[in-house]
């Protein structure tokens, strides 16, 4: 961002920017950075909560009223950060591995609609165009690709979208699918309990992080490159 | 991002090495009016685009460096993501469009008179590129000169 920033007020237009890692800030210098304490993904704090939301906002054009820069203010926050566990780092329950991740995906489709319902149809998924009515056919195809079949495949994949970079979108859409159903199910759930359930407990989970050791043990780099992220 | 010295040694490392550019100084235009009488432009590195647009990918060497345009007075539901870095929490963009990308924040700045006007289109890229040169020389300049051509005068630029 902060390189962006340097752009544009280069070609006469006047930049504020949201910082995150203050330290690069203050290397690359853009004219008037706020940074702010929030764990990558939460650059304006806290999610529905627009008036902690207009605090950040508010600060930021703030600078706009500075005479010289570069500007490199701190955003004051006392917020603790917030710890992102991966799969790895998650224990499985003793019921994950009995259970058919088709099957979770069929249990959770009502709480997901449910979810499109009340957010106004807004949905992260959406990548990899195949409707989430048809998402057990997904499963089977990261089902196969775990298994390390690289023949495995779908009809519905793009022209022009490579294999490796189609099993991204799938697993970002049925995560998305996953967290949203969950969600809306325990509409009290903090961002820890939603990644400790996922990793932990479903068999989604379990089928992510497998199909990313598989796809980690390629010989094939791209398809190595795909697994970068997965499980986490 | 939480200050480098609360993270694990393996967070901390990594962000201690990530190839940003270092700079002496800064560009600078001087803002000769009030925001309430500026047109505003939201650019950000999130990955984002409409849901019909072609996402961003990992195929491309070094990055992707291309952009996609998003229309100001888009539907929050229409936008998804489509970034590649590992290390953000995706929950809070699942939760809240705005908590990255604030439509609607900026058009109730706007609708109170606290920002001038909103330019047509917002402008999204990929974050976390280890070379940016074909944001800097190319992409971004032609960013700047769509929204110059717009007549925008500041930009919000917020990161994942």
């Amino acid at each position: 961002m902060s390189v962006l920033a340097r752009v544009f007020e280069e070609h006469g237009i006047a930049t504020v920017t949201i910082a995150m890692v203050r330290e690069h800030a203050a290397k690359v210098k853009p004219p008037r950075a706020l940074f702010v304490p929030f764990f990558f993904g939460f650059a304006l704090g806290r999610p529905c909560d627009p008036e902690h939301q207009r605090q950040v906002l508010r600060s930021a054009f703030h600078l706009l009223k500075a005479t010289e820069g570069p500007v490199l203010e701190d955003f004051p926050d006392d917020s603790s950060p917030a710890i992102m566990p991966q799969a790895s780092q998650v224990d499985a329950d003793a019921e994950q591995a009995k259970r058919s991740a088709a099957d979770e995906v069929t249990a959770l489709r009502a709480f997901y609609e449910r979810w499109l319902d009340n957010h106004g149809g807004r949905t992260a998924v959406g990548l990899c165009g195949i409707p989430q009515r048809r998402f057990r056919g997904v499963i089977r195809f990261l089902e196969a690709c775990a298994t390390g079949d690289d023949a495995a495949d779908m009809d519905e994949r793009p022209d022009g979208v490579s294999r490796p970079q189609f099993i991204r979108y799938c697993v970002d859409d049925l995560k998305a699918f996953y967290y949203e159903a969950r969600m809306e199910q325990h509409q009290d759930a903090d961002e820890d309990s939603l990644h400790r359930w996922f990793w932990g407990s479903t068999a989604a989970g379990k089928l992510v992080a497998d199909l990313a050791a598989t796809l980690n043990q390629s010989e094939d780099p791209v398809l190595r490159g795909a697994a970068y992220g997965l499980a986490r | 991002m939480p200050r480098l010295e609360t993270l694990s040694e393996l967070q901390r490392r990594t962000l201690e090495f990530f190839p940003c550019l270092e700079h002496d100084d800064t560009p600078w235009v001087a803002l000769d009016k009030p925001l309430s009488k500026c047109k505003v432009a939201l650019v950000t590195s999130a990955g984002l685009h409409l849901r019909d647009d072609q996402p961003f990918t990992r195929d491309t060497p070094g990055g992707e460096s291309t952009y996609r345009l998003i229309p100001s007075d888009c539907d929050p539901s229409d936008v998804v993501q489509s970034h590649f870095s590992i290390g953000f929490d995706h929950t809070g963009i699942y939760r809240d469009l705005n908590v990255t990308f604030p439509v609607d924040r900026l058009r109730e700045l706007k609708d109170r008179g606290d920002i001038g006007s909103l330019s047509d289109n917002y402008y999204s890229f990929m974050g976390a590129l280890r070379d940016a040169s074909t944001v800097i020389n190319e992409t971004g300049p032609e960013v700047a000169c769509l929204m110059k051509a717009e007549g925008v005068e500041v930009v919000l630029l917020t990161p994942t």
